[in-house]
């Protein structure tokens, strides 16, 4: 089996279309099962009261929207790199998923901050720059939208993503970094988390149906992509597939 | 394992918790149908296209007759 096929737009078209209900299924699942974790299982929390709660939203969202824009940074840049149109493609869809999730966290941040900082919004190291990150994502869609040229519109938009990566790694550190108002990380890849597992679960379940969700819109946008620049290939390669 | 009804006030916090999957509901939806109809524009503007002979579906023909 050929998988390099694969990497021409419209070859990818019809398997992206397949690939769709196997993620955008489970991702409902996986929401309900969070929410049902989340709101019918977990505890009250003694010291946040129910506030604590927005954090099974806020804390994938905030993920999300960081990984998001580095796995747009690698598409960007592999499809300068290797003129590869489909990567190119993957790197503006991935945009504005992104972009929701990062808007998704900082307003969720601010439904949470006021009730147990005392404020809706802080000049704080993580909050400004998750909001730059938000900015970024912004630019990367306006700078695609405003050329005209889908090959330079890809060029343009790779210098952005790449020189943006930056700021992810300031947003991961800011807590360690600076001493900002954000607490520190609660669920961590390695060493022990510093929350107890029935209220994480609602959190991981979350997080699961958000990258599953990421990954059926992403393909779905994909296509629409796609067809917007190679509908003839596109469509006579579905018909033959 | 104890399964309990969520109190919907939240404790007083409804305002806040309500509001913060009620914002994240509606970007989800925002998403998903500007998604659709970007896509209704695309294949509003390939079936007239389509109405026309191309010399993709001239090729087509040829190969299947």
């Amino acid at each position: 089996m050929n998988l390099y096929k694969y990497a021409s737009p419209a070859m990818f078209y019809p398997l992206a279309g397949k690939m769709i209900p196997w993620f955008a299924i489970p991702a409902a699942l996986l929401f309900a099962a969070g929410l049902f974790v989340g709101f019918f299982i977990a505890p009250t929390d003694f010291q946040q009261g129910d506030a604590y709660r927005i954090m099974f939203i806020h804390v994938p969202a905030a993920w999300m929207g960081m990984f998001l824009y580095v796995l747009m940074a690698v598409y960007a840049g592999v499809g300068w790199a290797f003129n590869a149109r489909l990567s190119s493609m993957m790197a503006s869809s991935l945009a504005t998923t992104g972009a929701m999730f990062t808007a998704i966290s900082l307003v969720t941040g601010a439904f949470w901050g006021k009730p147990t900082w005392g404020t809706w919004w802080v000049w704080d190291a993580r909050m400004t720059s998750t909001l730059i990150l938000l900015f970024l994502y912004a630019g990367f869609i306006s700078l695609q939208a405003a050329i005209d040229d889908p090959r330079r519109a890809d060029r343009a938009g790779a210098v952005l993503a790449l020189v943006g990566v930056i700021n992810v790694p300031i947003i991961y550190f800011s807590v360690q970094w600076w001493n900002t108002l954000h607490q520190g990380a609660t669920v961590r890849i390695l060493g022990k988390a510093s929350i107890t597992p029935v209220m994480a679960a609602p959190m991981l379940l979350i997080l699961a149906a958000c990258w599953l969700y990421s990954i059926a819109v992403v393909l779905a946008r994909l296509r629409v992509i796609i067809l917007e620049r190679e509908q003839n290939a596109a469509r006579f390669a579905e018909v033959n597939a | 394992m104890n399964i309990h009804w969520p109190d919907l006030t939240m404790g007083g916090y409804g305002f806040y918790v309500w509001g913060s999957y009620l914002f994240s509901l509606v970007a989800i939806v925002w998403e998903l149908v500007s998604l659709r109809q970007r896509k209704r524009a695309v294949v509003k503007e390939e079936r007239p296209a389509a109405a026309r002979p191309t010399v993709l579906r001239g090729s087509t023909h040829e190969t299947t007759s």
